[in-house]
């Protein structure tokens, strides 16, 4: 198993190297909403002096992790798999021995973000000169929970959105939908904005919802904002959703298969 | 093993098809309520295939011949009936029963477009699980027969059509399968390409002893390599026998071509029916029962001018040709 990941990362890490420059283009479209969620949050709380208690540097700290979790967190399932249900093009894969979403599109999607890492270091290193974060409240403690709590929201998020594509066997489109799933995820994770400035009702909701270990979680862990308790409770809550996603994702998954037409020639 | 590759029983599979007619009212309207119709792509389709043989299966488009191919290699579910390959039920897409077949369809699938077979053909190795000397061992038989080597190191994408078409097919087979599904393996390939890949299958089935059921438009691939055809037109069985038995089942007719001088003159209607062959337009051609050949030939000579004759077995499309329209 270990050799055909090794194949498979040799094959899509040279796959996605041939598309250097849509990866380049892929990076600002990553990298645009945060910024500019960051400079209007500034720039408010610049003029009032504070929001809730958040100050303009408050914002910077926060949305300059951000864009590092959301690197880490997020995936591109629905692009690299849906087109491949509606052109049939899947059945090269599905004739195979292996599991096609868990081994090649997961394999793409770690190529793809080890690749798109190394474009966004110099990037995120320039971003932090011009908007002068204070990390003093980072602690080792927090940066070393923040790892599984990111790999923990890196799978989660990675089968609900396999689960969303895997509708594609149903629906054919599913990008209206995956839409509406990212305009949830845009919410209940804190990007749009932190969380604590949310009204109570969301704060409530989002902390039983998986989607703040893609962003708020990890980020106020690695700022040392969150209590002990918060903290077994985000791992708890996470590690709750880590199994209901994977049963979700496999009864779709399997459901999904039965329904393939295997469309095309 | 068991005893049979392929078997196959009542097997159908009804597609439901959403339908309207054109326009924009029909297309509001569709958004509410959809209209399904059933399309019966395959209908009560049995036959078996043993071990070593080679079936042409054969039909018009849209016959239910890839359909059926999807189903026996486990990518689609068959509305009812049931089908065992290798002792598997193929839809069930158990791992020991996909590495033991393969399907290989005339359009890229298993190869990446972006880089080298070469990489392609070491995942695949790494998928099969094939040891390195099996793997080094198929890889030279199959480079001896398709000529490989000089493809390998291109990226996919930059190869001619043939050139991938063989690189697809030696993809496909590098786990040694026991039961090829073939989807037309020839198609796009000028007439040395095709040869190539005949005469490639042909050798592997008789080293291998592999079971191989194949579709193709050109039936020199059909003559060249399967004694036994199938024959499905509708989703329905019409015919699965020998190939030399169809001829003369559903045409026992032979084809009498003539060159004559002044060609044009000559009535031709007493000897037979006249039929035209776009490939020859010099000579004159009639269509005469077997058991008459000899009669209307020593008329023809004794009546007419005739410079040249030919007699021959009609092309093996129009004998299927027929079949279809029985």
């Amino acid at each position: 198993m270990l050799n055909i990941f090794k194949r498979l990362w040799q094959v899509n890490w040279a796959e996605q190297w041939q598309y250097r420059a849509n990866l380049i283009m892929y990076l600002l479209y990553w990298l645009v909403s945060p910024i500019i969620y960051l400079s209007v949050w500034t720039s408010i709380a610049s003029a009032k002096g504070s929001v809730n208690g958040f100050t303009a540097g408050d914002f910077v700290n926060y949305y300059m992790i951000l864009l590092v979790a959301d690197q880490f967190t997020s995936n591109i399932v629905i692009h690299n798999f849906a087109y491949k249900i509606q052109d049939g093009s899947l059945s090269g894969e599905l004739v195979r021995p292996i599991h096609p979403m868990l081994t090649n599109t997961l394999v793409n999607n770690l190529a793809f973000k080890a690749l798109i890492l190394v474009g966004f270091t110099p990037v995120w290193l320039i971003l932090t000169l011009i908007f002068k974060p204070d990390f003093s409240g980072v602690t080792w403690q927090g940066v070393l929970l923040s790892i599984p709590a990111m790999l923990l929201g890196f799978i989660i998020g990675f089968l609900l959105s396999a689960a969303i594509t895997s509708l594609a066997f149903w629906t054919t489109r599913v990008y209206s939908l995956h839409e509406f799933y990212y305009a949830v995820i845009l919410l209940f994770s804190g990007q749009f904005v932190p969380l604590t400035l949310m009204p109570k009702i969301v704060q409530d909701i989002a902390q039983y919802l998986p989607f703040q270990l893609f962003m708020y979680y990890p980020i106020q862990l690695i700022l040392g904002k969150l209590t002990t308790a918060q903290i077994i409770q985000g791992f708890v809550v996470g590690l709750v959703w880590l199994g209901l996603s994977i049963l979700f994702f496999n009864f779709v998954w399997r459901r999904g298969v039965k329904q393939y037409s295997a469309v095309g020639a | 093993m068991s005893p049979e590759p392929i078997l196959v029983e009542q097997l159908s599979k009804t597609y439901q098809v959403p339908e309207r007619e054109g326009g924009f009212g029909a297309a509001v309207r569709s958004f509410f309520k959809r209209k399904y119709k059933d399309v019966k792509a395959v209908e009560k389709v049995s036959f078996r295939i043993e071990p070593g043989e080679v079936v042409g299966f054969l039909g018009p488009n849209g016959a239910g011949k890839t359909t059926t191919l999807k189903m026996l290699s486990g990518l689609l579910h068959p509305t009812s009936g049931g089908a065992s390959v290798l002792g598997f039920t193929p839809w069930e897409r158990k791992s020991e029963y996909l590495r033991s077949m393969t399907l290989v369809m005339g359009q890229r699938n298993r190869l990446s477009w972006d880089i080298p077979a070469a990489d392609s053909f070491l995942l695949n190795q790494a998928i099969y699980r094939i040891p390195d000397d099996e793997y080094k061992k198929t890889y030279k038989e199959l480079d001896e027969l398709l000529e490989l080597e000089p493809l390998m190191k291109k990226p996919v994408r930059n190869l001619s059509l043939g050139e991938r078409m063989k690189c697809e097919i030696a993809a496909g087979l590098l786990h040694r399968p026991r039961v090829l599904f073939l989807d037309e393996p020839t198609i796009g390939l000028d007439i040395t390409g095709q040869v190539r890949i005949r005469e490639f299958l042909r050798e592997y089935n008789r080293r291998t002893g592999a079971a191989i059921l194949l579709t193709s438009h050109y039936m020199a691939d059909v003559t060249a390599l399967c004694e036994r055809v199938i024959i499905i037109d509708h989703g329905q069985l019409k015919y699965d026998g020998g190939l030399t038995d169809l001829s003369r089942k559903i045409a026992p007719f032979k084809l009498i071509g003539v060159m004559l001088s002044d060609a044009d003159s000559h009535d031709l209607s007493r000897y037979g029916t006249e039929v035209q062959n776009e490939e020859d337009m010099d000579k004159r051609y009639l269509q005469v029962r077997a058991d008459e050949v000899t009669r209307v030939t020593s008329q023809l000579l004794s009546d007419l001018p005739v410079h040249d004759i030919t007699i021959a077995d009609p092309p093996i499309e129009s004998v299927i040709e027929q079949a279809f329209n029985q």
